[in-house]
């Protein structure tokens, strides 16, 4: 069965097309999300989750239909928000157990659980403060705790590291991946960083303007070759004709010249080649593959788009 | 980034009995259970409980002080007890008046605590975790009228009982006042289920049409005002002038109408204050109509608001 699986699945808000005709079919693990702001990530998850009916076209999650089967859907999912949902002025322990409570569980139950998933997210003393005094990345902790309360089957997470400095957004991946492989709930984190996505997940999906652009495995994309860039105050065209005769792959971007980074020999090749034509050097870095980078190259998968 | 980094992990270093993640095996319980909860939670939350002390000051103050005539009338009832037997006295209050007078203070109750049910959910954004979840739309939004009906119930009901108790304790054998006393107290409980339903359901109406606590707030202290006086003055006008129609408006007044609708439930004749041409049996009609309009309009907002 598949976990989530999308037929010609359409959405439009009145002129704008959120979701043109999406075909999908997903099965467990922790799949990445990736798209651009308004690419449609959120549509598609408020779909999902029967918060919003598809224009066109169907979708089902575990196996069960989004628009006729949402109640069933939802006993069996966890949904984290992008934007803030917790109110002021009651603590994570009460907040996380009144959702629990919603979810189903009755009261002994909805208190355990909570505690569990209040310490599964690294939220400890501080538990029994008022939310209002927190911090984002106590938040966002709290934000998941909720999503977990009744133990999901899927949890929908969306942008989950929207506001955090690197080390939360370090330790919120963390704890997205251990949710994903040592408690075997499948995850869908959407995100607009290509980087994150990376680290945690094993099935990507890009979407942009509510196309599908690639849905595979993670190691797809990270075999690809990565890239280094050069970047000089003046001469970026000599550097780059220097290293095109020394025999590297290389592009000029403005003031960067962009090279295929396939053996480490490069490193030296460009140190002597900048040193040779006396070139002011402002920065030697291996990039970081962007999400345009993804949209750019990969060309669209068969039946992604119509 | 690690992933063995144990503080990152969730995870105290040296903590010897970390058990892992457990899965839930227990049972899950569907809708109604969702509704109850969310009804016990948000009836919680009107009277303050689970919340700062600076939340249960608002309710309890002002569902004190209607309570307060009742408690006044029953601490000088040995006093005043003696003159009315004699009949040189009779009780300002009674179960039936009670609410035409001091309704005023339940307006502000309403004022104060309705935005509390519906305005936060929606000002703090919580509306998609609710609709994520085992309930639909109708059942947060009668969940969430039940909770403020029985809010205001329980504070109708406060000085129903010290009216009684006072009452009662007037007697010489206090077993037989009461076998004279509770049939004269019964309808107070109809009566103030409807009293409960119709204010919560206005105000609920109303508040959950804004995020803003304040808006909502002034909006509902106008919506009650308003209905109040303009019908009234019309009336007052529209006696003069002969205008005919001018006696129906107002039975679209929230609180008046409800003092002529509780008159029915104890079989007291209207008073003066009322239009003559109107029968008790006009207001219990409209007050029953206002709290369907009120929410089938609640309902509608539940329906289309978008989370």
């Amino acid at each position: 069965m598949a976990l989530i699986e999308t037929a010609s699945l359409t959405k439009d808000y009145g002129a704008v097309k959120a979701l043109d005709r999406l075909d999908l079919q997903v099965e467990s693990g922790i799949i990445g999300l990736v798209g651009a702001n308004g690419a449609g990530k959120s549509t598609l998850i408020k779909i999902l989750l029967g918060l919003i009916p598809p224009t066109a076209g169907r979708a089902s999650v575990l196996g069960l239909d989004v628009v006729e089967q949402a109640p069933e859907i939802r006993k069996f999912v966890g949904y984290m928000p992008e934007h803030d949902c917790l109110p002021p002025d009651v603590s994570a322990t009460e907040f996380v157990t009144h959702m629990a409570r919603i979810s189903g569980l009755p009261r002994s139950a909805a208190r355990e659980r909570t505690a569990e998933v209040l310490r599964h997210v690294g939220l400890y003393e501080e538990r029994y403060r008022q939310i209002g005094g927190y911090s984002t990345g106590m938040k966002q902790r709290v934000k998941l705790a909720q999503a977990l309360a009744h133990d999901p089957k899927l949890l929908l997470l969306d942008e989950p590291t929207n506001g955090l400095d690197p080390t939360g957004r370090d330790e919120m991946l963390d704890l997205i991946k251990r949710t994903g492989t040592d408690f075997g709930i499948s995850v869908v984190v959407a995100s607009h960083l290509l980087g994150e996505i990376e680290q945690v997940c094993t099935f990507l999906l890009a979407i942009d303007a509510g196309h599908l652009l690639k849905a595979a495995p993670i190691s797809t994309f990270t075999q690809r070759t990565p890239v280094v860039a050069v970047e000089v105050e003046e001469g970026a065209d000599r550097l780059t004709a220097a290293l095109i005769s020394r025999g590297f792959k290389a592009t000029q971007e403005e003031q960067c010249v962009l090279l295929a980074l396939e053996d480490e020999a490069l490193y030296d090749a460009v140190r002597d080649t900048v040193a040779d034509l006396g070139l002011p050097l402002v920065r030697v870095q291996q990039e970081r593959r962007r999400l345009e980078d993804i949209f750019r190259e990969a060309p669209p998968v068969a039946g992604g788009v119509q | 980034m690690s992933a063995t980094n144990p503080v990152a992990a969730g995870k105290p270093s040296g903590s010897i009995y970390d058990l892992g993640y457990r899965h839930y095996e227990g049972k899950r319980r569907g809708r109604l259970f969702a509704a109850w909860s969310l009804y016990v939670d948000s009836l919680r939350g009107i009277w303050g409980f689970g919340r700062p002390m600076s939340a249960k000051a608002a309710p309890f103050i002002i569902a004190g002080l209607y309570s307060f005539f009742a408690v006044i009338q029953l601490a000088f009832s040995s006093v005043i007890s003696q003159s009315i037997k004699n009949g040189t006295a009779t009780d300002i209050f009674t179960y039936g008046n009670y609410f035409s007078r001091l309704g005023f203070f339940l307006i502000l109750f309403c004022v104060a605590q309705a935005p509390e049910v519906v305005c936060r959910d929606q000002r703090y954004q919580v509306l998609p975790l609710y609709f994520t979840r085992a309930m639909r739309r109708v059942d947060y939004a009668l969940a969430r009228l039940a909770s403020l009906s029985t809010a205001l119930f329980v504070a109708l009901m406060v000085p129903m009982v010290a009216l009684f108790v006072g009452d009662v304790l007037m007697g010489a054998d206090a077993f037989a006042a009461m076998g004279t006393e509770l049939p004269r107290a019964l309808p107070a409980i109809p009566a103030n289920l409807l009293t409960a339903l119709s204010m919560a359901s206005i105000s609920l109406a109303l508040s959950s049409y804004s995020p803003r606590r304040a808006y909502s707030a002034i909006g509902l202290l106008a919506y009650f005002l308003l209905m109040e006086a303009v019908p009234a003055i019309i009336y007052s006008v529209g006696q003069q002038a002969g205008w005919t129609w001018a006696d129906k408006l107002v039975l679209t007044t929230p609180i008046t109408s409800l003092g002529g609708a509780t008159n029915w439930f104890f079989g007291i004749p209207l008073t003066s204050e009322f239009p003559s041409t109107l029968g008790a049996d006009a207001y219990l009609v409209a007050c029953v109509a206002s709290v369907c309009l009120f929410t089938a309009v609640l309902l509608f907002r539940y329906r289309r608001i978008s989370a």
